[in-house]
């Protein structure tokens, strides 16, 4: 009768990692929940959207405009999106025990996520207002700038999984950390499509 | 049996409060509105029956629940080692005290609803209408000759203010009898205009226009303060207000006009 | 009587401090916890009495008002954030593992982390008083006030986003542990209620802190990178953060108060040597009061004049109705049980009548117009206190009292509890009942100082002074830990005849918690023992 406690653990479908993990994403959704929450009720209480009335004189003067381009960061969503399929493939080659399309996988969703960051970055250089711009700007720098920090910390999730399985260490049986990741990857690329429609499509 | 002693103990504590309760009710002077102050307003009036209402039902659950709580432990204490019956629960009483706090539940809030429904009317247009400005750390009142409500302006337009600081407290006037309009501004921080004769407060918001009405229905020197957290002196946030008869009142507005210090040509 | 046998891990031997230090043993942790937040307790309540100090008489001018706003804020930040919310993780660390039948928590190494986020938030919270003023804008921290107060709101703001961290990171280990490391025959809905209340309080945490953070997180950039999140003036709003901070904060209020619901609900059936009343009402309603809680939070902003009175007035009324079958679950429990009144049990019955008072002086808000004239007046303080002193340090003690034998294998002196809790129970109704009277007079919260024309003198008194007697209290408190510690650890296995799987195990319990385990076949696995199914 040794194994009783270890086998309640161990019961059915998600592990505990898993089930502890996807309770860690789900107050994730709240904290961006937070933040678009906040976003609403500022174009709720927004006579127009850009709210460009709100602009000092000092602040047109300086140059201000409250405005995005589309296509640079249009193309940047289809990388990130692209990225997450990529290390889906990441999982389902180690899945069938492929050690080495894991790390091709891994890698290439590596680089895109590096590119989407690279990207945001350029973008941001391109924009003429900043965080203190209204609260157009405001609202755009800190959702945008939680997300990216978001990729940062996927990125260096993948760069752990690739480490690991540059070592060896995951197999067709044990590979939790590499779902775990790209439960992470899935999760930041839908925030991201939140985002893009809302600041950047919707009007 | 060292139960029972505890059980005195117990008991003797209940007493001392109920005792103590009733005591410092009786030396309250505001006993006779059943701990709230004097309403001085129409609006105030309907909110204190409230209170004595919901105050009655309050008392009743109190007396009902911690009487039953105490009756138990003086009854159910340890007499043997028998054991007592094992009564698991009882889904017929669940229902019953889940059913009663609903009724009453709805009854207050039936109530609560209507009296919310009329103190929050809105002033008719003719009425006084006091622009109020909270601000760090005091206020100020500014009238607009133009809307002084039922009395004889002494003349067409043009507005005078009051204007207090943390150490010279503010004194605003209102005429008794008519509704009387207050609207809230802030250019700071929040605020909480507070009248306790009202009974009620608004909280004075940066960027809301918050307003609400009052008649009063007697005449007097009242006090108030800010009830919002609002920096370091927030407790010097304290004005006054005189009510008095609508001749008076149009008496202290020619004074305010004449003596000009405060009076601001638009 | 079947048991069944569990392996012992083997485990290293380790200099004592640095075995705490490194710890990931539930039960450590759990008093490592204990320790922490009773030490901010002492410091939260030697606030209080300054604060008490400060209002004992007109026009007194024993602190300034600077100071006096720091010290109301810090004596409420650091009795939240530091104390009432991780105590319960405390207790809930010690004895969930131990109740469901576990050897540890499912996540030791994550426990610990959730664990050592604490005293460095702590400090980093406290440490603004050194560096030209600690958080002076309330616990609530309402803006646009809050965008332009000292440095000491940073440090405060980035100390409770370590701590949100620490609860939701703990949140979710509370729930998987609940989930999945529950002994055979344990099963959901025979976990004691203790567990239950800390499922759904890690539900309300998981869920809400989150957006606690999100909130500071926008606050700390209007203040650092010229945000206008709460600023009207670009665009902001300066309700937002009222909104979001009682999104988080009203389900908060349930995060303080339902563990403790649980503690009692463990100790009455205990004492009152029967099961404890309806069993899965309460557990509906303890996931009613989470739910509802919620849809509420406007109930603090009704004078805002910016939010839907009615509605959140209902719905406020409506959290009284599970509330109230838990106080009657609680009734029937006592009623024709065999009651004897040890320390734990006094302390619980000072519960029930104490928090019956802040349940019910809490629906006066529930009224709009009624919470026109109370809120922010005294009214509230007293609310506040008669739930959160009244009904959950009293079940802080109530837990203490009872678990202490299980925790450090020795018991407390019934003589000296009894004093404590008698000045206790008293001094706090002192204090706080007054409270009641001087909101209705129109008495504002969180002001340094009033006027001896306003007539609050006596009250104010009679208040500090209860105050006073609840710091005397303590002593004998004090001294019963202290005498307890030089004693031997004799205490046996079960020493209240209790109900729950952690008094199977010896006091204190090895490190793998168990040798052996009964059988469970409902939520009294050891009454079952004791008197067999048939008394069932
Ligand atoms: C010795 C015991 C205590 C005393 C004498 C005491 C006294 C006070 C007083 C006088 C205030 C009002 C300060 C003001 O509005 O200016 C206050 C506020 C408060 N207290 Fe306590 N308190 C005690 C224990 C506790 C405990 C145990 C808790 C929570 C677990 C607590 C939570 C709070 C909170 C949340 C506030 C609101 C602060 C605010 O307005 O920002 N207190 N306390
Ligand atoms: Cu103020
Ligand atoms: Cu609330």
């Amino acid at each position: 009768m040794a194994a009783h406690a270890v086998a309640t653990q161990e019961r059915q479908g998600l592990s505990n990692g898993m089930l502890g993990f996807i309770l860690f994403l789900a107050s994730e959704v709240m904290f961006f929940g937070g933040l678009f929450a906040a976003y609403f009720i500022a174009r709720a209480d927004a006579r127009e959207w850009p709210p460009v009335y709100l602009l000092t004189p000092e602040q047109v003067a300086a140059g201000v405009k409250l405005e995005v381009e589309f296509w640079l960061p249009f193309i940047a969503t289809l990388i990130l999106v692209t990225s997450s399929v990529t290390i889906q493939f990441a999982v389902f080659s180690i899945q069938r025990g492929n050690r080495s399309g894991l790390i091709r996988w891994t890698f290439v969703s590596i680089i895109l996520g590096l590119v989407f960051l690279v990207m945001q970055v350029y973008d941001y250089s391109q924009l003429h207002f900043g965080v203190g711009d209204t609260i157009y700007g405001t609202t755009f720098y800190t959702m945008t700038g939680f997300h990216g920090l978001h990729v940062l910390g996927g990125v260096i999730f993948m760069g752990i999984v690739l480490a690991r399985s540059l070592a060896g260490q995951f197999t067709a049986a044990n590979h939790e950390a590499v779902e775990a990741c790209s439960f992470y990857w899935h999760f930041v690329d839908v925030v991201w499509i939140a985002l893009f429609t809302t600041l950047y499509i919707i009007p | 049996m060292p139960s029972t002693g505890k059980v005195r103990v117990i008991r003797r504590v209940h007493l001392l409060i109920s005792a103590a309760l009733l005591a410092l009710a009786s030396i309250s002077p505001a006993f006779a509105g059943w701990g709230m102050p004097e309403p001085i307003t129409d609006q105030a009036k309907r909110i204190q029956d409230l209170w004595v209402f919901t105050l009655i039902i309050a008392l009743a659950v109190f007396f009902a629940v911690e009487g039953a709580l105490v009756y138990a432990i003086i009854r159910y204490r340890k007499r043997g080692d028998g054991l007592p019956k094992q009564t698991h629960g009882s889904t017929a009483l669940e229902v019953v005290w889940t059913a009663i706090p609903v009724l009453i539940v709805i009854t207050l809030f039936s109530y609560s609803f209507i009296v919310l429904r009329d103190v929050e009317k809105e002033a008719p247009a003719d009425a006084l209408s006091i622009e109020v400005n909270g601000f760090q750390f005091s206020w100020e009142f500014t009238y607009d000759l133009a809307r002084l409500g039922r009395g004889e302006a002494p003349a067409k337009d043009g507005t005078f203010s009051i204007i207090g600081t943390a150490a010279q407290e503010p004194t605003f006037v209102i005429p008794v009898g008519e509704p009387v309009e207050f609207r809230l501004k802030s250019n700071d921080v929040i605020h909480s205009f507070y009248v306790p004769n009202f009974h009620y407060k608004l909280d004075v918001v940066p960027g809301r226009d918050n307003r609400f009405v009052i008649t009063a229905n007697q005449t007097g020197e009242f006090t108030g303060q800010c009830a919002e957290l609002c920096g370091i002196n927030h407790a010097l946030m304290r004005f006054h207000l005189r009510v008095v008869e609508r001749a008076e009142f149009d008496r202290w507005v020619a004074e305010q006009v004449a003596s000009k210090a405060t009076v601001r040509q638009p | 009587m079947t048991s069944i046998a569990i392996p012992r891990p083997a485990y290293a031997e380790r200099p004592r401090v640095l075995d705490w230090l490194m710890t990931v043993d539930h039960k450590k942790l759990g008093i490592l916890y204990l320790y922490t937040t009773l030490f901010f307790f002492a410091v939260g309540g030697i606030l209080a009495l300054l604060v008490r100090a400060q209002l004992a008489v007109a026009d007194n001018t024993f602190v300034n008002n600077d100071a006096y706003n720091q010290i109301f804020t810090m004596h409420a930040s650091a009795m939240l954030f530091l104390f009432i919310i991780p105590v319960w993780a405390g207790f809930g660390n010690y004895i969930v593992p131990l109740q469901i039948g576990a050897a540890d928590m499912a996540f030791p190494r994550i426990n610990a982390l959730s664990f050592w986020l604490i005293p460095p938030a702590g400090l980093l919270m406290f440490s603004g008083f050194l560096f030209g003023g600690a958080a002076d804008v309330g616990w609530t921290a309402y803006s646009p006030l809050a965008r332009s107060s000292g440095v000491g709101l940073d440090l405060w703001i980035i100390s409770v986003i370590i701590l949100g961290v620490s609860s939701t990171i703990g949140a979710a280990n509370f729930m998987v542990t609940m989930f999945r490391m529950r002994a055979p025959g344990m099963t959901m809905f025979r976990m004691p209620i203790f567990c239950w209340t800390m499922l759904v309080t890690a539900v309300l945490q998981l869920l809400a802190t989150p957006v606690l953070a999100s909130a500071l997180a926008m606050l700390y950039i209007d203040r650092n990178f010229g945000g206008s999140f709460f600023d009207p003036n670009g665009g902001g709003n300066a309700i937002l953060w009222q909104n979001i901070f009682w999104f988080y904060s009203h389900p908060a209020v349930y995060i303080m108060i339902l563990p403790g619901m649980g503690i009692i609900s463990e100790v009455l059936p205990v004492f009152a040597r029967k099961p404890l009343f309806g069993y899965k009402a309460f557990v509906f309603a303890t996931m009613g009061i989470g739910g509802l809680g919620f849809s509420v939070w406007a109930h603090h902003m009704f004078t805002t004049g910016a939010v839907l009175k009615p509605w959140f007035g209902f719905m406020t009324f409506m959290i009284g109705v599970p509330t109230g079958v838990k106080m009657f679950n609680w009734l029937g429990t006592l009623w024709r049980g065999s009651i004897t009144f040890e320390a734990p049990m006094l302390f619980a019955l000072g519960f029930l009548s104490m928090f019956l008072i802040g349940g019910i002086n809490g629906t006066f808000s529930a009224a709009v117009p009624v919470d026109f004239a109370i809120h922010d007046t005294y009214f509230v303080v007293a609310h506040i206190h008669y739930v959160l002193f009244g009904g959950a340090v009293f079940a802080v003690f109530a837990g203490l009292y009872y678990w202490f034998p299980k925790i450090w294998g020795r018991r407390l002196d019934e003589r000296l509890a009894r004093i404590h809790f008698a000045l206790q129970f008293i001094g706090f109704n002192l204090a706080f009942f007054p409270m009641h009277l001087l909101g209705l007079d129109g008495m504002p919260r969180r002001i340094a100082t009033y006027s001896e024309s306003s007539g609050w003198e006596t009250l104010n008194l009679i208040s500090t002074i209860g105050a006073f007697l609840i710091g005397v209290a303590m002593i004998p408190f004090i001294i019963n830990v202290v005498m307890a510690f030089l004693r031997p650890k004799d205490q046996p296995n079960d020493p209240w005849e209790a109900n729950t799987l952690e008094w199977w195990t010896t006091s204190p319990p090895p490190v793998h918690n168990f040798d052996s385990l009964p059988e469970v076949h409902s939520e009294r696995p050891l009454w079952d023992l004791r008197h067999g199914k048939a008394a069932h």
